[in-house]
């Protein structure tokens, strides 16, 4: 079936054409995260009312989770930490290349930052604090300066970046994907330009990779090293658009596609799988952190370990939920592989069932995420104003009432709706995923331990919020 | 070039809005320690500050929650009181006291506190 492509839209794939559209789309998000520096480190310091925490932990993460579902990783498109780019080719000059170590080429290192990074959210109370924050966005731009500096251009985002990664695992839910328009294309490429980058010099057409100081227009190819043909997933797609600029035939194609259908026929490496089954056990955690239980399970932990030390407490919760998480994931994926007659590792079993936490993944997410943005959307306006005053500019009087987009007995039917449709989705992916062992009760199995999390997931949702920074009360 | 970017950075602080002097006051509850619902603030000043105004706000400490606003009433020399105050969520609680005197002086305190 023929499906649309965006780029044939007329003023998006033109835009998109254009050499700046990228630059286009980051000035806002870089003026967005200096303005954040700027209030984060010399505004008010209460998180309602200052442009850091309300535009990091309310809008970047709402616009994100919708960018997501509408569209795709438009956020790592528009992603102003690249802008470091220019810094790090003019430190290259003068700094060694090294290669990214072979051991590190997976999603295993982005697992462990994405947990010390939760970790450390619920530690220093990170949403709370307008000073953290601000240093957050400041860390970011140095990691990612230092990286990209010393490593191969695209390392920061593939292998480093725990929010890039995010974006990836959740945008396999998309309604969009980057393919190519005739495969056939590229088969007969020279150059393979959409992956190898392209200048056009007076003596030719080159590929960047075997003239990479060429004079001429150039055009880079993609940073994570995606082949347009071979793409089958979006994952490591950061919607840069490089392949189509690259590419000199006209043949990359930007289509929609059935949204969260992806992880059914994908096939991702075993690392890929445990983040987005990591992903959706840490939204759940960060959700249940926000719910009176949470904190009574702390007091009772605390009891039990003899100890009132919240990183211990902390530290220990997590463990525990991610630990059993993983664990029930790799005996009830084992169990369902067993039933179906097939007496591979757990390993292999977690990777043929597992695609289906993505959607999950996503669901959490975004039922969390949009809580906290449709509760507090137009606070940004008075916050902007506020930040904007501070510099001395005339903005009138900020009006602190404004906050709700909608009702707030719409907010728990539409999380739970949204987790409905993600457990759709993840049921589609078992049924596909059963219907190629041609063994129907293995796809039961898993998908009744994903109900079960669906509801444990609405239980947390459905509990009164507390937005609380200490774990423990004083005694 | 220099001198215009100093001299409008010089020009865009002195425009910066004044935050106020701090405020010297008791901050009491009824009840002691609030749980979520009303409860009643109480702000005890030094009566020579003859205060006309006295201003309660409460935030909670995560981005995006309406604050609650009162207006405190007089009741006896240096005794401000707000009778029902709304904590309407269990959570972390900032309250701002901002203060207002006969001149138009503005004096701010921060009290915080966490309402289980």
């Amino acid at each position: 079936m023929k499906t649309p492509d965006l780029l044939r839209v007329p003023l998006l794939g033109r835009f998109f054409r254009w050499r700046y559209s990228r630059f286009a789309l980051q000035v806002p998000l870089l003026l967005v995260a200096l303005l954040a520096l700027y209030d984060g480190f010399f505004g008010r310091q209460l998180a309602p009312k200052n442009f850091a925490t309300v535009s990091v932990w309310l809008h970047y993460r709402g616009f994100l989770v919708l960018a997501i579902a509408v569209l795709g990783n438009l956020f790592c498109a528009a992603c102003p930490m690249l802008l470091v780019r220019g810094p790090t080719r003019f430190a290259k000059r003068f700094l060694p290349e090294f290669k990214w170590p072979r051991a590190l080429c997976n999603k295993y290192f982005v697992i462990a930052l994405t947990l010390f990074y939760l970790f450390a959210y619920e530690y220093w109370d990170l949403w709370a604090s307008p000073w953290l924050t601000a240093w957050l966005i400041l860390g970011y731009f140095g990691v990612a300066f230092v990286v990209d500096t010393l490593f191969p251009e695209g390392t920061f985002c593939k292998y480093v970046c725990p929010l890039g990664n995010f974006n990836f695992t959740l945008s396999t839910v998309s309604p969009t994907q980057i393919t190519a328009r005739d495969p056939e294309v590229c088969l007969s490429c020279e150059g393979k330009y959409c992956v190898n980058g392209r200048v056009e010099t007076p003596s030719g057409r080159k590929t960047l990779r075997e003239a990479p100081n060429a004079e001429g227009v150039r055009y880079p190819g993609c940073e994570t090293k995606l082949y347009v043909p071979q793409i089958k997933s979006n994952m490591d797609c950061t919607l840069c658009m490089n392949c189509v600029r690259a590419c000199p035939y006209d043949n990359v194609a930007w289509k929609l596609r059935a949204p969260g259908t992806e992880p059914a026929w994908a096939r991702y490496k075993i690392d890929v799988v445990w983040l987005g089954v990591l992903l959706f056990f840490a939204g759940f955690m960060n959700a249940f952190a926000m719910v009176p239980p949470y904190y009574q399970l702390a007091e009772h932990l605390a009891e039990v370990l003899g100890t009132r030390n919240e990183a211990v407490l902390l530290s220990t919760i997590y463990v525990l939920w991610t630990g059993l998480g993983l664990f029930l994931t790799l005996g009830v994926t084992t169990l369902a592989d067993r039933v179906s007659g097939v007496r591979a590792s757990p390993l292999k079993a977690v990777r043929f069932w597992g695609s289906g936490f993505f959607p999950l993944a996503f669901a959490m997410w975004a039922g969390h995420y949009a809580f906290h943005f449709l509760t507090g959307w137009a606070s940004i306006i008075p916050v902007t104003q506020q930040a904007l005053a501070n510099l001395g500019l005339p903005v009138g009087e900020p009006d602190w009432t404004l906050a709700a987009l909608v009702p707030e007995n719409w907010l728990y039917p539409l999380q739970v709706a949204i987790l409905y449709l993600g457990l759709l989705a993840a049921s589609y992916v078992l049924f596909r995923r059963a219907r190629e062992r041609n063994h129907f009760l293995a796809g039961g199995i898993v998908f009744t331990y994903f109900f079960l999390l669906v509801a444990l997931a609405l239980w947390v949702l459905a509990q009164p919020m507390e937005m609380r920074g200490t774990l423990l009360l004083p005694q | 070039m220099r001198r215009l970017f100093l001299l409008a950075l010089v020009l865009l602080s002195g425009c910066r809005p004044k935050t106020g002097e701090p405020l010297e006051a008791k901050v009491r509850f009824v009840p002691e320690h609030p749980t979520v619902g009303k409860a009643e603030v109480c702000i005890e000043v030094d009566p020579r500050l003859e205060l006309v105004r006295v201003e309660v706000v409460g935030d909670m400490t995560h981005a995006g929650m309406i604050p609650v606003e009162a207006e405190a009433h007089p009741a006896g020399p240096g005794l401000w009181r707000v009778e029902d105050f709304d904590f309407n969520m269990r959570g972390d609680w900032v309250l701002t006291i901002t203060a207002y005197d006969k001149k138009g002086k503005k004096y701010v305190k921060e009290v915080r506190l966490t309402v289980p």
